[in-house]
């Protein structure tokens, strides 16, 4: 008894709540198999409205940068792919850039091309799962049936493509494993058409549906400078008007022969973020389909030996979600001595925090679901009220649903009943379980 | 745009006593003592266009531990590397120049065991679990054993 004790105190300090908190408990449940990701924000608040927020990340940190200095180069670079079930091949990508810099070898153009067209692929296929998660959190279930039917399209194409869906395994060092299928151009050129229709489509869709205009229109503003000095990076620099890409900036692979034009806005909002992601799903389209016509002949990889020259050397390429950045070095062996690799999440999560704050309870959701975060669904959040000193803890259904009973109160009354409404104590976790199904 | 940057970049290095050298073309690496480190990035930040930290790297060499500062600006990307004793793993704290720094210092502080002074929420841990054993190396330290470190925290899968 003592004992547990002593741990919750301990968790309490260690998430930094102590100076609000000074006997009671903000009861936080066991990580379970069954939750989608883990994460865990604690937040203070003053009545509706965010004082601060705390993250409390690494339930899922796997030790790969530890892992890495015990393996061969060539397994680190499918073992890094598997770091994320969405943009796995630019892991890969940028992994392989890194070492690739120790050597002298030059990668052939080919390479370079279907390089692009996978991780150009990629973006589409995270900017439309993004899209569809928005209409989710938002309560506009229909977009996000919609999107999701038409992400198939891309999955499709780079099963065709890769043989895989979701992990492509498509790297090497100094090349790609696989060639483009014969016969592909025409498939991907008329594919890639109707994904543009599609978001142009979505794109008149969030610019008029009432649920969406009203759920993100001014939520999540934040300033340029502010993005400046906390380091963002990808579309939450963009969305604010910084020309922040890696594609642009400090082009790789075949970027400096694809012509794209690079997207910003300036409004700063959730809706903004919208109608960029869109805007840059077209682009990417485009891009495609100008890669695929002009895929110039050639061999798709050179053979390199297992023994890296030493040295040190740093890559970064454009994620879907912003920069991803590899640092490795090498002692001359078979295993690297270190690999460092930075996800855009992390780099993001600062600016998420610094919107969350000023923001309503009934926003975070939208507010987390902007910056697109790999680790998701906001499953569980535990809650301080510092003015009537309430604490309680919900999960990300339930927030959920209250968002959209805050906006949409005539649409809600039907599903409230089984979620606990604002301001309710909720003082053990096994409640929570019960209302889950658990 | 590049050569302006290196120029400056040379004459900041030549300032705070150390050499800046090219690694190769758009990667830059200066090696800065550390107790000149912040007064180095503060002028960096505020003198040239280096606004980006694209993150942080930590690395065990033996008696010290190295940082790493990479900071990214159109097609160049500037390292600045310092060297902390492992007897005494401290730094300073460069939020108060670079906010964004918060987040990558706390990794560094929860993977090689490094105190930044001046970070505010450096006393909580980030990655590491919350029953991480005090007397354990930190896990990224070349000492520090995996499977050590799976046993202590009871993560040990059994063998069938």
């Amino acid at each position: 008894m003592i004992e547990q004790t002593g741990n919750a105190v301990r968790k309490e300090e260690s998430a930094g709540l102590m100076k609000y908190s000074a006997e009671n408990l903000v009861p936080f449940g066991p990580i379970h198999p069954a939750l989608k990701e883990p994460e865990y924000f604690k937040l203070v608040l003053e009545g509706e409205r965010i004082v601060e927020v705390i993250p409390r990340i690494g339930y899922v940190h796997r030790g790969l940068e530890k892992t890495a200095e015990s393996r061969p180069w060539v397994q680190n670079m499918y073992m890094f792919e598997r770091t994320c079930g969405i943009c796995s091949f630019v892991h890969s990508l940028t992994y392989g850039q890194a070492v690739e810099g120790l050597t002298i070898y030059e990668i052939p153009r080919r390479a370079k091309f279907i390089r692009t067209i996978i991780a150009e692929l990629e973006r589409i296929h995270s900017h439309l799962l993004w899209v569809g998660l928005m209409g989710h959190w938002t309560g506009f279930e229909t977009l996000f049936m919609w999107v999701w039917r038409d992400r198939e399209v891309v999955l499709d194409l780079v099963e065709a493509i890769s043989g895989n869906r979701v992990h492509k395994s498509m790297n090497a060092f100094c090349g790609v494993r696989r060639d483009m299928p014969e016969g592909m151009e025409d498939r991907i050129v008329e594919r890639m058409k109707f994904l543009v229709d599609r978001a142009n489509y979505y794109k008149q869709i969030v610019d008029t549906e009432e649920t969406m205009l009203e759920r993100t229109e001014g939520v999540g503003r934040i300033s340029p400078d502010t993005a400046e000095k906390l380091c963002a990076v990808g579309p939450m620099a963009r969305y604010v008007g910084l020309k922040h890409d890696i594609r642009l900036n400090d082009p790789y692979a075949a970027y400096e022969e694809v012509p794209f034009d690079i997207v910003t806005r300036k409004e700063g909002d959730a809706h903004a973020l919208l109608k960029l992601r869109l805007d840059e799903l077209i682009v990417s389209a485009n891009m495609i389909s100008y890669a695929v016509k002009h895929l110039p002949s050639g061999p798709i990889r050179i053979k390199i030996p297992p023994i890296i020259p030493a040295g040190e050397h740093s890559s970064h390429s454009e994620a879907p979600r912003g920069e991803i950045f590899y640092y490795v070095k090498s002692s001359g062996g078979r295993t690297p001595d270190r690999v460092k690799s930075r996800q855009p999440t992390l780099a993001n999560l600062p600016t998420a925090l610094e919107m969350l704050k000023g923001q309503t309870l009934a926003d975070i959701p939208v507010v987390l679901t902007a910056i697109d975060p790999c680790f998701g669904c906001m499953d569980r959040m535990s809650f301080v009220d510092i003015e009537s000193n309430k604490k309680w803890t919900w999960s990300g259904e339930q927030l959920r649903q209250y968002g959209i009973s805050k906006y949409f109160p005539e649409r809600s009354k039907k599903q409230a009943r089984t979620h606990s409404q604002p301001g309710q104590e909720v003082t053990s976790t096994k409640l929570c379980y019960k209302e889950e199904g658990f | 745009m590049s050569e302006v940057l290196l120029q400056q970049i040379e004459k900041l290095a030549a300032e705070a006593q150390t050499k800046s050298a090219q690694l190769r073309k758009g990667e830059t690496i200066v090696e800065v003592d550390q107790r000149q480190l912040k007064n180095f990035i503060k002028r960096l930040v505020t003198e040239t266009s280096a606004r980006h930290l694209s993150t942080i790297t930590g690395l065990d060499l033996d008696q010290n531990i190295g940082i790493i500062y990479h900071f990214w600006i159109e097609r160049n990307t500037i390292h600045v590397k310092t060297f902390v004793p492992k007897t005494a793993p401290a730094a300073l704290s460069i939020v108060d120049i670079v906010p964004g720094a918060i987040l990558y210092e706390m990794e560094i502080h929860d993977m090689f065991g490094i105190t930044f002074e001046g970070n505010p929420w450096i006393d909580k841990k980030l990655l590491l679990p919350d029953n991480w054993p005090s007397d354990l190396p930190p896990p990224l330290l070349k000492n520090a054993n995996a499977a050590e470190i799976r046993k202590r925290l009871g993560l040990e899968v059994e063998k069938k």
